[in-house]
């Protein structure tokens, strides 16, 4: 807007909020404490209505490159005061166990959801600044002048509240509604694997409080020891195996992670809970941001659940996104390009991990470049410390593997040599 | 856990067998290991210390013209004459009922047994074999069957080659002590019968239908275990086993091969276990 100080046009009223988030889950409470904490006034809409409500179908695992999000959100104090585990990495592979020196590996974080969603909805709802508007649902987007300009609520007793704000923010997952009613540019990728898991007590794995995954190509299986003395154990088979899974979930889950190499205790745990199961999860890349708009977690990349990847991610987009759009929702600067900012960041921090997750989300077996990697990291401590860099998502593959490659030509023809 | 292992002999089908086992001695009812190609008593050991163990009376032989067996002159290299060899060694043993543990071409022979003495078939555990239905032979045995390529392959193949050839298809790679035994064992004799007993059968599925039609309806008691990873024997065929063992306990090993009583040993050896403690537990709840 030409000669404004605000790129927002003022139409009538002041919008009521300097922004309107979607979604009550991980990186919309995130984006909301943010917000609010910088002195914004922030709505948050949730069509569940229950405080309490949590998201079910996460291996809940945070991997340690999302760690520091949730300390400077304040939270990893109370996260722990929950009984959150922190966790290295243990990868199996055939060419050995992938473990990187003790002193160099990342520490993950698990804390069910049942336990960390609600802990952080009422972290935001008690933060001034934030409104909380559960049971609320979004019926369509409000536009001005070709800018997204808040939403039009709706809860089940049929009222509709119009939410007028600078900025929209779809935080609702892998499915956003946001992303849909926005028409984002969207990239799909197909993926080839599918998620069954559940809660075990009575019998930890060999590295608990560790983590370990299988990565037996082209099955993974992963094991996550949580608070409340449970863990976390997950299969991730190729479609093939998907029947025995829905004949009996719970029997396929124990008799899969039960038949893999050294395998974790599970026939001698019970289950607790339900096992509960996800088939499609096509991987989704949409452009982040639109004029008016931003996309936060899963609504913005929701890749394979595989890595871990997806909460851990959500707490630090919800960062970037809050760094970026904070000061030109008060006031100073413009808000396209804070948004503009933020779509450069999350581009620069998550496009290449999304890359190689993406090609390898079809179900494929390993490259045989990725076999090279592999093998090294098992072979050499160095190699294994790279790879937990990468793994953990605390460096990016851009950095790391013009170091890495080189590395594991070296370990493997020294390894060959050897023999 | 395994109990100790007797090697010794056994005088069957006009011939001396290699034979190892272990537990009681004088049970009629035993869990009786037919090995496939390659294979010997030897690839047996372990599970056959783990099933007497578990106080089963468990035995294992080698076919004629494989491990340290010679065939006697005129024997038929084909599943029937080594079926047939598997009875009499049977009733050399005293053995009145069976639970079969089968592996590759243990699977057809062992199940020729089953359907001539399907009375005396108390359980089976199929290990990367069983009934095949479409199957059509693996690249390998393609070679075997064809006539001067067959020979000429065999002629050629030297430690260093069979040990490369058959670990570029394992996914995990086999012990090097287990490939080498293999090797060893892979004399002039195996080879020669190797090519007979593929060359007798062209039809490795045929068998199919009668087996199904015939073991289906007693649903006998059957675990399968098949290496995910399985380059010879896909192990698609795995669930189709239920087709003859209607309520078969299906195990697919991931990052396993043909032998995964090779590369997890301990994930079957506890597969059989309790495989066997359940078919135990049944037979005393029946009475």
């Amino acid at each position: 807007m030409p000669g404004s100080d605000s790129p927002f046009p003022i139409i009538g009223d002041r919008p009521a909020y300097d922004a309107v988030v979607v979604g009550a889950s991980l990186a919309g409470c995130a984006t909301a404490i943010h917000l609010a904490r910088a002195g914004r006034r922030v709505a948050v809409v949730e069509k569940k209505p229950d405080p309490g409500a949590f998201k079910r179908t996460c291996s809940h695992f945070i991997q340690a490159g999302g760690v520091p999000a949730i300390e400077r959100l304040g939270l990893l104090e109370a996260c722990e005061a929950a009984g959150a585990l922190r966790s290295r990495m243990h990868a199996w592979t055939r060419w050995g166990w992938i473990e990187a020196p003790p002193e160099e590996a990342g520490l993950g974080l698990n804390l069910r959801r049942e336990v960390l969603d609600p802990l952080l909805r009422s972290t935001a709802a008690e933060t001034p600044g934030v409104e909380m508007m559960l049971g609320w649902g979004v019926e369509r987007l409000l536009r001005e002048e070709g800018e997204f300009a808040g939403v039009v609520a709706r809860n089940p007793g049929g009222e509709e509240r119009e939410l007028r704000a600078r900025l929209t923010v779809g935080a609702d997952g892998r499915d956003s509604r946001i992303a849909e009613l926005s028409e984002v540019p969207v990239k799909t990728f197909p993926h080839g694997r599918f998620a069954y898991g559940a809660y075990f007590e009575g019998a930890d794995p060999a590295f608990a409080p560790d983590a370990t995954i299988w990565m037996m190509d082209p099955q993974w299986a992963a094991a996550f020891p949580t608070d409340g003395g449970l863990t976390f154990y997950a299969a991730m088979p190729t479609m093939e195996r998907l029947p025995e899974f829905k004949r009996d979930p719970a029997r396929a889950l124990v008799d899969f992670l039960g038949d893999v190499p050294e395998a974790p205790p599970i026939r001698e745990a019970r289950l607790v809970g339900s096992v509960t199961g996800k088939v499609d999860m096509t991987n989704r890349m949409r452009k982040p941001v639109a004029p008016g708009l931003a996309l936060v977690g899963d609504a913005a990349l929701a890749t394979d659940p595989l890595f871990g990847v997806g909460c851990g991610w959500a707490f630090q987009s919800a960062e970037w996104l809050a760094e970026a759009v904070a000061p030109a929702l008060g006031g100073e600067g413009r808000l396209d390009e804070g948004l503009e900012r933020y779509r450069r960041r999350h581009r620069k921090e998550l496009a290449g991990h999304a890359f190689f997750i993406h090609d390898y989300a079809g179900g494929r077996r390993f490259s045989p470049v990725e076999r090279l990697m592999f093998a090294a990291a098992a072979r050499d401590a160095k190699a294994a410390g790279m790879f937990d860099l990468l793994g953990t998502r605390r460096s990016r593959p851009q950095r790391l593997l013009p170091r890495l490659l080189p590395r594991a030509v070296a370990v493997n023809t020294r390894h060959a040599l050897a023999r | 856990m395994s109990a100790a292992v007797e090697r010794s002999s056994l005088l069957a089908g006009g011939t001396r067998a290699r034979l190892v086992q272990a537990g009681p001695a004088d049970a009629t009812e035993a869990v009786v290991f037919v090995h496939g190609n390659p294979g010997s008593a030897d690839d047996w050991v372990r599970l056959v210390g783990a099933a007497g163990a578990a106080g089963h009376r468990a035995v294992a032989f080698d076919l004629p013209d494989f491990g340290e067996t010679i065939a006697p002159d005129g024997f038929e290299h084909t599943p029937f004459g080594y079926a047939e060899f598997v009875a009499e060694a049977l009733d050399e043993l005293g053995i009145e009922r069976a639970q079969l543990v089968l592996h590759d071409f243990g699977g057809p022979i062992g199940l020729v047994w089953a359907m001539a003495h399907p009375d005396a078939l108390a359980g089976i555990v199929l290990i990367d074999t069983g009934v095949l239905p479409g199957y059509t032979w693996h690249r390998l045995a393609r070679i075997w069957r064809t006539p001067v390529l067959g020979e000429l392959f065999q002629a050629i193949t030297n430690r260093r080659g069979y040990r490369f050839a058959l670990n570029r298809n394992e996914p995990r790679g086999l012990p090097r002590e287990f490939v080498e035994t293999m090797y060893d064992h892979y004399d002039r004799r195996t080879r020669r019968a190797v090519l007979k007993l593929y060359r007798a059968t062209p039809d490795p599925g045929g068998m199919s239908e009668n087996l199904i039609g015939l073991l289906a309806p007693r649903d006998v008691p059957a675990l399968v275990v098949w290496g995910e990873d399985d380059a010879y024997l896909p192990s698609s065929y795995a669930h189709e086993q239920k087709q003859a063992f209607p309520s078969a306990d299906v195990h697919v090993l991931p990052a396993s091969g043909h032998w995964p009583f090779a590369d997890a040993p301990e994930t079957v050896e506890r597969l059989l276990v309790e495989f066997l403690a359940r078919v135990g537990a049944r037979a005393a709840e029946a009475g």
